[in-house]
């Protein structure tokens, strides 16, 4: 066991049963060390039992299981990552296990319940990852409704102070309907964490008394080329689009040299100015019990230089149009269904507080259509109306799964080019809750 | 799909690459153009105009092209001299300096790194401005430096904001003059009092790669101004006024110890016998392309103001031989729609300019197509 700047824990244990209180006293140790609380780290200790259980009894001998126990602001994630050699991946989809026959449950359907954020992703050719969050419990703090007088000129606050950013969030909170709101917003402390762990990168305008006047959040997501950015939130009584082009303006600025290809809105308020990015389209969001359609923009922060993608046959004009409209060159390669192997393994981003449930395909199957189907139906069950699927253009396997996708109840809305190693389309389920 | 298949060399190489530092790990890989063939199949276009690089449309002046048309192919087979030696001679004469005090490089960005690798170490800091050419700030950057931006002030370089962000820890500061992109220049006096005020240990960078294209006699000669400032670096290149950008050959010239200091830390042979040949001659008989060439861009820059002007858009051009102008939709997809027509220009996003184009400065046919291309583009608004 090491551990790295106070931040992780690493294991790697062998899979045999005695291992296993090692591996849930270290959850269960993490979750104390790093203030995760007394109500919050069963939870935890609970996702890394049911991960080594079954992880333990599906590994060839000779193999280890690697757990991580990481500090990401103001979550506690345990990791579990192994190779996928000799193991029954089929089992690893959120819906498996939950078919009555089975009389069990288990995998990510049952850690869901009790972490907050749960996913499995593919590391390499043959390797996984499996992994739980569990948040840490804020205070709540109540909007403010009464914007400030604000008095020009506005400076940019790069790393702005606790006080600002909290004043910031209270004040954007008042200002903006729930679902144009991190979850930080009602919780600055937990919008504090994540922005000293770098989750979320904050830029504060300050008017010449050192007053919130705006705020623009944006996190880069891991191995993607895009960062995704919320706001402008502009927090003067007059809504000075001055403020929203100061922001936007000093977000690309700030993003320009980075690795980043391209933005993309999480989170766009009506002041974002619309000059700035070219509009992808919508989806549905629900929000109490209502759909909304919430728009997405778009923005390159480098010049295209064409590339090529695959498609179906059935996707080619919803692809076609998008491309024409949004003036990129793509090449459309052909791509049909093969088959592939039985069966198809799907990963599932599942953020309960947000009714949100975003799926990408690991592997291809022949069972991929009803593979689709069983996970809608849990995630309805689960209380996640809005069901999105990212499929990565740029994987001809993947970009091969689309009739299956369609005939699944799901629709292409948004073309995000760059959006995966080459572009992607969003699909939404349509049946779900709209 | 078939099954994955097991790879422990795959299975090792996220440790391998948590190792790298964390500044290189951070930094934003550059990715040049592709060749123009592929871009032309790409957009679907049979001509491609290329107005991103601020590139000389009138290319080399005709010494130079003499010189290339003769070098025979046999002397590929032979290595170049490694430090320039003749090509220094004539700089020498040129300037009337020492050769010793000049340093010839595979383009002046080959010399910005050697400058950064000879006088820096990590912990130390570079002053340059936010809005500026981007190599300076990317070198430092992999080199593990601090680099302090300083905002432009009406589209030039704020000489009170880059005094300020000097200090003890600060090496280099970079002054590009005129700026790159928005071609702004310091006077002389401008210059002059920087100099004065700001530390003799601290090293300025006077980069000057468009100085040719100034014809204004309150412009400063970095070459003049480093016989009173000792911390002067010039840098200049063959790959703007005299159209060599495809041979890759810029120098520096500065006191002979700082010059010394800087030849430490950079590559021998990295100049081709072909950039010193072409280097040599083009300063031979530089006078009348250096007036065609002055006479091109301000025919197509009054052109183009004209144009922008009808529009109603605002653009900076000053100095060098390109014109930024604000465009009402996304510079990259601008970029693109006149990509589809055959039009190549650069985005200023990654200037940190965001909804800015710049288009080098050319002859009539291509600032014509531009025109038309960018009047189009507008009208799917």
């Amino acid at each position: 066991m090491s551990v790295n700047a106070a931040q992780a824990v690493f294991l790697e244990l062998p899979p045999e049963a005695s291992f296993l209180s090692l591996a849930v006293s270290a959850a269960e140790t993490a979750g104390k060390a790093w203030d995760l609380g007394p109500g919050r780290t069963p939870r935890l200790a609970l996702a890394v039992e049911e991960f080594f259980e079954y992880l333990r009894c599906n590994t060839p001998p000779g193999e280890t299981l690697r757990l991580t126990l990481r500090r990401r602001g103001p979550a506690l994630c345990a990791e579990f990552r192994f190779r996928a050699k000799s193991l029954d991946l089929r089992a690893m989809n959120f819906a498996a296990g939950i078919a009555p026959e089975d009389g069990r449950e288990m995998g990510l359907l049952l850690a869901a319940r009790f972490t907050d954020r749960c996913r499995l992703e593919r590391r390499g050719p043959d390797g996984f990852m499996l992994a739980a969050e569990v948040d840490r419990d804020y205070p709540q703090a109540e909007p403010l409704r009464q914007a400030p007088r604000l008095q020009p000129p506005y400076t940019p606050l790069d790393h702005p102070p606790g006080d600002i950013l909290r004043h910031a969030a209270m004040l954007a909170a008042g200002r903006y309907p729930l679902r144009l709101c991190p979850h930080g917003f009602s919780e600055p402390g937990r919008l504090l964490d994540m922005v000293e762990a770098g989750l979320y990168d904050a830029l504060v305008l300050a008017d010449a008394a050192g007053r919130p006047a705006g705020l623009m959040l944006w996190r880069a997501p891991a191995e993607r080329l895009s960062v995704a950015f919320s706001g402008p939130y502009v927090l003067d009584e007059a809504r000075d689009p001055a403020i929203a082009r100061g922001l936007v303006e000093g977000f690309l600025a700030r993003v320009a040299r980075t690795p980043a290809v391209c933005a993309v809105s999480e989170r766009p308020t009506e002041d974002l100015p619309e000059a700035y990015f070219e509009p992808l389209g919508s989806v549905t969001r629900t929000q109490g019990g209502e759909a909304v359609e919430q728009r997405s923009y778009f923005r390159a922060l480098r010049e295209d230089e064409g590339a090529s993608i695959w498609a179906c046959a059935e996707l080619e004009p919803f692809l076609r149009q998008e491309y024409e409209r949004l003036a990129f060159a793509r090449e459309i390669l052909p791509v049909e269904p093969d088959g592939g192997e039985a069966h198809s393994l799907l990963s599932t981003d599942l953020d309960l507080r947000r009714g949100l449930a975003v799926l990408r395909p690991l592997l291809d199957g022949r069972d991929l259509a009803a593979n689709l189907a069983r996970h809608v139906e849990a995630l309805v069950r689960e209380g996640a109306p809005d069901i999105f699927l990212h499929l990565d253009l740029g994987q001809a396997w993947q970009a091969a799964m689309a009739p299956a996708i369609l005939a699944a109840g799901f629709q292409p809305r948004l073309l995000l080019p760059h959006g995966a190693t080459s572009d992607m389309v969003v699909f939404e389920h349509g049946d779900a809750a709209h | 799909m078939a099954t994955p298949r097991t790879d422990p060399a795959a299975w090792n190489m996220n440790t391998l690459l948590e190792r790298i530092p964390a500044h290189v790990r951070e930094f934003e890989c550059y990715v040049p153009s592709r060749p123009d063939p592929v871009l032309m199949r790409q957009y679907g276009v049979s001509r491609l105009y290329r107005l991103n690089n601020n590139e000389n449309a009138l290319g080399p002046p005709p010494l130079a092209r003499e010189a290339l048309a003769v070098l025979k192919a046999g002397r590929a087979a032979q290595y170049p001299s490694g430090d320039s030696y003749n090509l220094r001679q004539v700089l020498a004469a040129r300037f009337g300096k020492s050769a010793e005090r000049f340093l010839v490089g595979n383009g002046s960005t080959e010399i910005i790194g050697a400058v950064i690798k000879s006088f820096c170490e990590p912990g130390d800091a570079i002053v340059t401005a936010e809005q500026t050419f981007a190599v300076y700030e990317w070198v430092a950057r992999f080199s593990g430096l601090e680099t302090r931006l300083t905002p432009l002030l009406d589209r030039a370089l704020d000489p009170a904001a880059m005094l300020a962000a000097v200090d003890g820890r600060t090496k280099i500061v970079f002054l590009c003059n005129p700026n790159n992109p928005t071609g702004a220049w310091w006077e002389r006096e401008t210059l002059e009092a920087f100099l004065a005020q700001l530390p003799g240990d601290v090293v300025v960078v006077l980069d000057e790669a468009y100085r040719e294209f100034v014809d204004d006699p309150r412009f400063p000669d970095g070459m003049e101004v480093m016989e009173r400032h000792p911390n002067v670096l010039v840098f200049r290149t063959f790959s703007k006024m005299y159209g060599l950008a495809g041979l890759r050959v810029g120098y520096l010239c500065g006191a002979q110890e700082l010059v010394d200091v800087a030849r430490r830390c950079h590559i021998v042979y990295s100049v081709n016998i072909a950039g010193q040949v072409a280097a040599e001659a083009a300063l031979a008989d530089d006078a009348g392309h250096i007036a065609a060439t002055r006479a091109m861009v301000a025919q197509a820059r009054d052109f183009l103001r004209g144009e922008f002007d009808a529009l109603g858009l605002e653009h900076i051009g000053g100095a060098g031989n390109f014109i930024m102008v604000r465009t009402p939709v996304s510079d990259t997809l601008m970029y693109r729609r006149l990509m589809r027509q055959g039009v190549m220009v650069r985005t200023m996003t990654n200037f940190r300019f965001p909804n800015w184009i710049r288009v080098s400065l050319a002859q009539g046919e291509a600032m014509e197509a531009f025109a038309r291309a960018f009047r189009t583009s507008l009208d799917r608004e």
